[in-house]
Formats: structure tokens, sequence, C-alpha cells
């Protein structure tokens, strides 16, 4: 695990990560209650409920179809709520340039003009902005090596990446949301796509959110404080990772009755092997039953506990359970 | 918004500046040559003192028949609906088909304001095209009009003055709606093709002869009377004294595509002397009989001098239908999900 590269993005940031957490400080980056959206036969985000401060990098996590991209897509106003609401900075989502100023979007395929140039886009930017920073892409592109005249469909993926994203960052916004940024990046390209947002978070000081759906837990461990955990179109986990961590634990004993355990704490999922069980427990209190062995929760134990909970019984049992489906059309 | 048009246009700007161009060559080349011709027809026609038979083309000093090249301004007809299909039905779809549109919707402008300044120039430049393309075509025409006469006629009509710029602004509308309700780039195409060849048939044959009510003109059943100028001539029907039209039925005959009464038909020539001829009209007498029994002709038409006003309304109203088809195009784009 990567605690120390975590800690030390967080420190960069410095402290104000944390005042939007409090609960009479400005309003959360990311707010919404009963989120749903319904295509004809489909349910793609069902009661969605969750808030973001200001300043976080929140990674949104789930499996394929879990509703990742629909709830990006209506938090930068692309796409209606069929019900609830969405709050970006303290407003609806709308078709206002006010709003539109506040907010990044980068859509999965990093969609570009293809036969314009980097350049070109640098400057339908400043024409299509108010506030536009077109010298920082130049800048950041260059030291990357990219070139700025070149029609940006002959490109490499990871070139391409880095050009959506200096362009989605010389917007701005005080509101960034990425729709599985790195999922087609090289590990290389990725490691250098993420360095150049952590660092845009880092200069930013506390003004700019980022919510980024991953697969990758790894990474998100490297550069979220953040996680909001969908599946099954439903929110699983919400809230700040370190806490989150510190509520759950692992816990293996022998298997019985977990009535009493129940009690008090909250088993999001048990496997056993013969006579052994291994709970993944939110806890709330102390645990007191010696019986078990507590141990702390890792990301991806948690993540894989929460998805496994929500999927379909065949699809979760261990060993069997994967990340990586073939991608899906999740709109 | 403006500079973001130019430069996604600006491809598809000089291709239609290129094909204008050569277009132009063509129409002002045969243009001048036609003239000329006509020109030096005249001049033969009035050294022989001769009429010139101006449907024809000739007189008795020679023709300038075979002198016409082969009917260019047909070319003109698509240009509308190339127009249409290539500029129109793209700028929505094709921005949603590539994911482009996640690009250009999370920018700092509204897609209102997207729709209104990309569709407003496109829109500008289809009728800037449809003028010029016009403009050409009416010049090459100058002597086909004064020799044909057929100004109401299909092709002349659709070719020349107003009209090619309200298809032109129609067929351009109509690619840009159909892309934003469709959202793919080729079923738009396949769309704005054929409900534009649809609505143009349909607007030709059906509506555009009622555009202004038919002027109608009682005659007696022994003149040959028609009207005056460049008419569009519908037809002629025979009435009785009561208002009462006389259809062709098994108790009536023809003559000259007129029907006569039984009672009248016993004085028409019989079929060979019909062929024959002789020096007077063989169908006077059916027709002074039917005049006797109270029978009229009613001639109906829309006369010459409706051209422009008929240019006008079919004009507006390719416009006005186009405006529809803009505002459906900004609902959806305003209403519906990207």
């Amino acid at each position: 695990m990567n605690w120390d590269e975590r800690s030390l993005v967080l420190s960069r940031r410095g402290g104000t990560a944390m005042a939007g957490s409090a609960t009479t400080g400005p309003a959360p980056a990311i707010q919404t209650t009963r989120l749903t959206k319904r295509y004809r036969r489909v349910t793609a985000l069902s009661d969605c409920s969750v808030t973001v401060p200001q300043g976080s990098i929140c990674a949104l996590v789930g499996p394929n179809g879990a509703g990742k991209t629909t709830l990006l897509r209506m938090l930068c106003g692309l796409s209606r709520p069929t019900d609830g609401a969405a709050s970006v900075l303290g407003a609806a989502p709308r078709q206002a340039p006010e709003f539109l100023a506040e907010v990044g979007f980068l859509a999965q395929e990093m969609p570009l003009y293809r036969r314009m140039s980097a350049e070109d886009h640098i400057a339908a930017g400043a024409h299509l902005n108010n506030r536009w920073d077109g010298a920082s892409v130049r800048d950041r592109l260059r030291s990357l090596g990219i070139p700025l005249d070149r029609a940006v469909g002959t490109l490499s993926g990871g070139q391409r990446a880095q050009v959506a994203l200096a362009l989605v960052l010389a917007k701005q916004p005080r509101v960034l949301l990425l729709d599985e940024p790195v999922a087609a990046l090289d590990p290389l390209a990725r490691r250098h796509f993420l360095a150049v947002l952590t660092e845009a978070v880092a200069a930013a000081e506390g003004s700019l959110t980022v919510m980024l759906s991953s697969h990758l837990i790894a990474d998100i461990e490297r550069v979220c404080d953040h996680l909001v955990l969908l599946a099954a179109s439903h929110v699983q986990l919400c809230g700040d990772t370190d806490d989150l961590l510190a509520e759950h634990k692992i816990l293996i004993g022998p298997k019985k009755d977990t009535a009493p355990l129940e009690a008090a704490h909250t088993i999001v999922q048990a496997t056993t092997a013969g006579r052994q069980a291994t709970l993944l427990v939110r806890v709330d209190g102390p645990l007191i039953d010696p019986a078990y062995q507590v141990e702390d929760v890792g990301l991806e134990e948690l993540v894989l506990g929460y998805m496994g909970a929500a999927a379909p019984a065949a699809y979760a049992r261990p060993g069997t359970s994967e990340l990586d489906e073939p991608a899906g059309d999740e709109r | 918004m403006t500079w973001v048009t130019w430069r996604q246009y600006r491809l598809q700007g000089a291709i239609a500046l290129a094909l204008l161009a050569a277009f132009a060559a063509a129409m002002l080349t045969y243009g001048f040559q036609m003239a000329a011709a006509w020109h030096s027809l005249l001049l033969r026609c009035t050294a022989v003192g001769a009429p010139v038979n101006v449907p024809l083309g000739s007189c008795a000093g020679g023709s300038i028949v075979g002198e016409i090249p082969n009917d260019l301004r047909v070319l003109s007809v698509i240009v509308p609906v190339i127009i249409g299909v290539l500029w129109g039905a793209p700028l929505v779809a094709h921005e949603t088909e590539t994911g482009t549109a996640n690009f250009a919707w999370t920018q700092g402008i509204t897609r209102s304001r997207w729709l209104l300044v990309k569709a407003g120039w496109l829109l500008l430049a289809a009728a800037l095209c449809g003028a010029a393309v016009s403009a050409l075509v009416t010049f090459w025409s100058g002597p086909v009009n004064a020799m044909r006469g057929q100004q109401f006629n299909g092709v002349f009509f659709d070719t020349q003055g107003l009209v090619p710029i309200g298809y032109a602004v129609f067929a351009t509308a109509l690619g840009i709606a159909a892309g934003a309700l469709l959202r793919r780039t080729l079923p738009a195409i396949a769309v704005t093709l054929g409900v534009f060849i649809g609505v143009r048939l349909l607007f030709n044959n059906a509506i555009r002869p009622h555009l202004m009510p038919a002027v109608t003109t009682l005659v007696s059943m022994t003149s040959t009377w028609s009207p005056p100028g460049i008419a569009w001539v519908f037809g002629t029907t025979v009435i009785s004294k009561s208002g009462q039209v006389l259809a062709f039925s098994q108790n009536t005959f023809g003559a000259n595509g007129i029907p006569i009464t039984a009672a009248c038909a016993r004085l028409l020539p019989g079929p060979a002397k019909a062929i024959a001829g002789r020096s007077a009209n063989p169908f006077g007498p059916a027709l002074s009989c039917m005049q006797s029994a109270g029978y009229r002709q009613l001639v109906s038409y829309q006369p010459g001098w409706r051209y422009w006003p008929f240019q006008g309304i079919e004009t507006a109203i390719y416009l006005l239908l186009a405006a529809a088809l803009m505002a459906v195009a900004w609902y959806v784009l305003r209403r519906r999900d990207a």
C-alpha cells in the first residue's frame, strides 16, 4: 500500500481538504439526494445519495453497469435525473454559462475532434469559455513532449488522454468529473496522467474537487481521499476513505451463529472455507467476541467485499469474483 | 463559437466554393454561347422578315434548337439536398456519434447558444449557395425561357428565382433536425434525403397549383382562346347554362378533348373525314351545336404575372418549414439527454 504517497498528496493540498466535511462549511462540491435515472426499461441509478466535500479527490468505483457514468453525466448537466436532485457547488446542474464554467467533464472515450490539432482545441476552448488558461495546456503538453500541431487523431491513446486532461484543466473548473480516465492507458501513461491530476489539485489549494471513476484500486488508493461505491445501481459506500477503512474490520473465526455479532455490527460479506468463516464487518462500537481474530481491512478487500455482496451469488463466490468484465456501455 | 464553426466547416466550405466555381464556369460558358445563338437567330429571323416561332426557337431563317446544350439546370436541382445532407445532417449527429458532444457541450456555452451560432452560419451559407446557383441558372436560362415559355413548369420554376434559396435552407434545417433526433449521421442523411424528396414532390403536385386560387374564364364553345402571357393552364371544362360540368361519359363524345352531348355528337365528322381534314374546323358544327345549346368552356389557369408571387409564397413556406424544424432541433437539444 502506498500510504506514504497518499499522505504526501494530502499534505500538499494543505489543511483545506477537510474543511468541506464540516456541516457548517461551504456547500459540498457534490451532493445528490435520492438521485435516480431510468431509461426506457433499465434503471441505471437508483436513490443515489452522496456527499463529496470541496477539495477532495473522490473515487467512484463499482462494477460495469453500476451507474457510474450515469451519475457523472447527470452531475455535469449532460443528462437529466428522472427523480431526486443533484447539486454541484450548491446549484442544480443546468444549461447556464455560470454553471458550465465551474464543471469540467472528461468522458471515457476522451472525445476530441480527431482532425483538429491540440492547438486548434486550445483556440476552440478560448472561444467557448470565458475563463481559459490556454498557456497551461501548451506548457503541460510541451513538457510531456506531445506535439501541439498534429491532428489529435494521429496521437497515441496516452497522448490523447493527456491532451484531453490538459484541456479540461485549462477550463479551470472547480469540480472535475472524470469517467474512467486511465482505463485505456498503459501503466506509465496512467502514472503520468494521475501525476498531472494530483499536481493540478495541489495547485488549486482546495478549490478543486475531483470525482473520478476507475476500476484500478491501486491508483485510487494512491490519489483519492474519498470513495463512493456504486453497485447494482445503488450507493453501497460513501465517505472519507480513512474513515471507511477504520469503520470496517475483517473477522476470522469459527463458523457459528452470527446473530449476536449482528446485534451491534453489520456483516457486509461472509465467506466460509471449511469450518472457518471470514467476515467483513462494518463496526459500530467495540468488538468483544474473543472467538474472532480481528484484522484491519485494505481498500481492495473493502471494495471487493461490497461489490461481491451486491453482485449475483454465482458471480460473487470467492475466486470467481472479478473486476474486469469486458467493458460495456454504462450509459 | 463562430470561430469553432468556421474551423469545423472550413473544408466543407472550400469544397462547396470549388464546386460552385466549376458550376459557374459551365453555366457562364454555355450561357454566353446560348445567348449568342439566340441573338443570331433573332437577327436571321428579322433579316428575312419571318416571325420567330418562340416555343420552337426557330423561324424561316433558321433554328437554334440543336444549339442548346444539354439541360445543365437539372444539376442544380440536387444542390439543396446535397447541402442538407453534407452540412445539416452531421451538425448534431456527428458530435453525438463520435462523442465530441461531450466536449462541446461541457464548455462554457450552453447547448442552445452552440446550436444557434453553428446552425445560424450554416443556414446563411446554405441560403447564399442556393442564391448563387439560382442566379447562375436564371442567367443561363434566359434564352430558353424566352423560347419555351414554360415558367411554371417543374424544372423551370424550381431552379430559378427565389425558390432554390428556400429549398437550400429547408434541406439544411431538415438535416440538422434529423441529426438531432436520430443522433447518427447515416440515418439522418437517409431521412433528410427521403423527407426532402417527399416534401418537394408533394408540394409540386398537390400544393403549388393552389398557392393562389386559379383564375377561371368563361368562353364560347367555338373559341380557341387561351390565357395571355405564359400562364399555367390547368384545363378546360364544359359547363351547362345551369353551371353543371359536363363530364365524359357513355353518352358523350369527344372533340379535341372536349366532351360533346349525344345530341350534338351526330354533327361530328366520321373518323375518315376527321383524319382527312377540311378547310374549316371539322368539329365546328358540333361545337356550334353545343354553343347554341347553352354550353360554354370554362378555362382555369394561373396567369403569367403570378410567377413572382408564386416564387415568393413558395419560398416563404419553405423558410417557415425550416424555422419549425430548427425549433424541433433546439427543443430536442435542450430537453433530451446528451
